[in-house]
């Protein structure tokens, strides 16, 4: 019941954030609605390891303000299976393939949908294991608080806040954490989660800078398990390139995340907060309707559950459809 | 703008109201169960019998090929400071790294609370040995099957550390047995008292395991140090099974566990 007021309450927040009035000219071409998408398309799920967010991977639809697509993203993690010096390191890896929307409803207010399908694995020495499913649908407005008006400026900036809602659509079941290092082995954190994030691109000519900082807080969910906060953030430089018909956006930046401890009853669950900072380069090609982008990221530093976690790399593939 | 501000402070009153309503007011009763797991490993690395050479601060290497050990009188202090006892009769268990369905006691019927600290006795307390051979329950037909007893009189061993090592003067690797127990002497029962990290919350519903770690290393090394190569006199093997050394590798035993963590499922 709580949770069906909750929904009203954002649906209600975002109808009448739309009917805010906003006085403001459309700016060239590809410029900051572009740029946008950064921020908001950072929440799948969650996690140190993560029930596989894209975390930080913060995929830009740099081409196309709004449209609906769908991306699939892979992570790699390294985990030790067990508590000792000498317990095997383990790979996990973890599968989305995610349709995603941005749907504008004003000049000035966007609603974004994430629907990702998970599907991973791990090898424990005790055998291979495996989990797919729906994951976590999130939904979530964003709102530009400030925006250059002309296109003269020399320096044309576009400041972005927003939030939104995780449902606990997917599956979270205990049994994946039992006696395993990694707690975040799971198609969804099981709770409704909220969202915060904040948004700011810079652009001059061709170059932008895109800078986005955004807040998870999870809940407990009906087993008791609470999954720590999380903080995103990131920066990426951005080249647009217009060939004729061609679009093509290089881009190239950092990005991190900090994770708060999980609890359990209301208990701290030990090694379970950490930090990672990742470079992350990709390029996103254009051409009519259609874009397709490829994203890659690399741990610089980490310190995931006190070292028992490792990430390896990230990468992502995505085609998109301008609505 | 005023406005927007406005909207902004609405949806943090709103994230404010949906993480507030998490804390329930639970009234705790009724019993459960409670598991505790003994992790046994040399120096922060898992043990592996027989094949994994260990390295003790005496710079000998040891190739353990059993150890056992008896786990008793275990008491468990609820958050408010009481004690909860579990009954004696209930409460003598041998962990052996041979037989992993020794490693975890399975307690049962605890009264539900919030527990903060974990005690034991490593061995057989002298008021039981002295409760006589029938007083003893079926834990004494098991101790003998585990290899555990001397014989009646002389009691039971409480620790029984066995392989083979090398050192600087041993080349060629010979066994080693360290047997803890009563001696003329000194009874040699040890108590230790762990606190936990985090609470364990028995309940009906939750069984919380309680994984402590046994680091075998600090038999020989802790408080006292204690060489095998000095107890090695024709040079066939080192066996430490009374004497003095006995008080000085209790002392030590009572410092070789920790808790790692507790799991509540």
């Amino acid at each position: 019941m709580k949770n069906t007021i909750i929904i009203s309450l954002f649906t209600l927040l975002a109808v009448q954030l739309a009917t805010a009035k906003t006085v403001k000219d459309s700016i060239s071409g590809f410029t900051f609605q572009k740029m946008q998408f950064e921020a908001v398309m950072d929440f799948d799920c969650d996690a140190c390891g993560c029930s596989a967010s894209g975390g930080s991977m913060g995929f830009s639809s740099m081409l196309n303000a709004n449209f609906v697509g769908v991306r699939y993203f892979n992570q790699s993690y390294s985990s030790r299976d067990g508590i000792f010096a000498n317990s095997p390191w383990i790979d996990e890896n973890f599968n989305t393939t995610q349709v995603w929307a941005k749907i504008p409803i004003s000049d000035k207010i966007q609603i974004t949908a994430l629907i990702p399908y998970h599907f991973h694995d791990r090898a424990l020495t005790s055998g291979t294991e495996k989990i797919s499913g729906l994951g976590d649908v999130t939904i979530m407005a964003t709102y530009s608080v400030y925006q250059t008006q002309k296109d003269s400026a020399v320096f044309a900036h576009n400041l972005q806040v927003g939030g939104g809602v995780k449902m606990p659509t997917g599956k979270f079941k205990e049994s994946n954490n039992l006696g395993t290092v990694n707690q975040s082995f799971q198609l969804g954190t099981g709770s409704w989660d909220y969202l915060l994030l904040t948004e700011y691109v810079i652009k001059r000519k061709d170059l932008g800078l895109n800078t986005m900082l955004n807040y998870t807080l999870k809940t407990e969910n009906d087993k008791k398990y609470q999954f720590g906060n999380q903080l995103n953030y990131g920066s990426t430089l951005f080249y647009l390139l217009d060939l004729n018909s061609v679009q093509l956006v290089p881009q190239l930046g950092l990005a991190g995340e900090i994770y708060e401890t999980n609890k359990q009853y209301g208990e701290k669950v030990p090694d379970t907060s950490g930090d990672v900072l990742f470079s992350k380069f990709g390029v996103e090609v254009g051409k009519d309707k259609f874009s397709v982008g490829v994203n890659a990221m690399l741990p610089l530093s980490q310190n995931l559950s006190s070292g028992r976690i490792e990430a390896n790399y990230r990468w992502s593939v995505n085609l998109n459809y301008t609505l | 703008m005023k406005n927007l501000i406005y909207k902004a402070i609405a949806v943090l009153a709103l994230s404010a109201t949906f993480t507030a309503c998490s804390n329930d007011d639970e009234t705790i009763s009724g019993t459960g169960n409670l598991a505790i797991e003994f992790d046994n490993s040399f120096k922060g690395d898992d043990l592996i019998l027989d094949t994994q050479a260990n390295t003790t601060v005496s710079n000998e290497v040891l190739k353990i090929s059993s150890i056992k050990y008896i786990i008793s009188n275990i008491v468990l202090t609820k958050e408010d400071g009481t004690t909860f006892t579990y009954p004696k009769s209930e409460s003598y268990f041998i962990v052996n790294e041979a037989d992993i369905a020794t490693h975890v006691l399975n307690l049962k019927d605890l009264p539900a609370a919030n527990y903060t600290k974990v005690t034991f006795g490593v061995g057989v307390d002298k008021e039981q040995w002295q409760a006589g051979a029938t007083g003893q329950g079926d834990f004494l037909a098991t101790a003998q099957a585990a290899g555990m007893m001397w014989s009646w009189s002389a009691g039971y061993k409480f620790v029984a550390f066995e392989g083979t090592f090398t050192s600087a003067t041993v080349t060629t690797p010979v066994p080693f047995k360290v047997h803890t127990g009563q001696t003329g002497t000194d009874y040699n029962y040890t108590t230790v008292a762990l606190d936990l990290k985090t609470k364990a919350l028995v309940r009906s519903t939750i069984t919380p395991q309680i994984h402590i770690i046994t680091d075998l290393a600090k038999i020989l090394n802790s408080t006292n140090v204690i060489k095998l190569s000095d107890n090695n006199p024709n040079g066939t093997g080192a066996n430490i099974m009374g004497g003095a050394n006995l008080p000085l590798i209790t002392a030590n035993v009572a410092t070789m566990f920790s808790v790692d963590h507790v799991h509540n499922d």
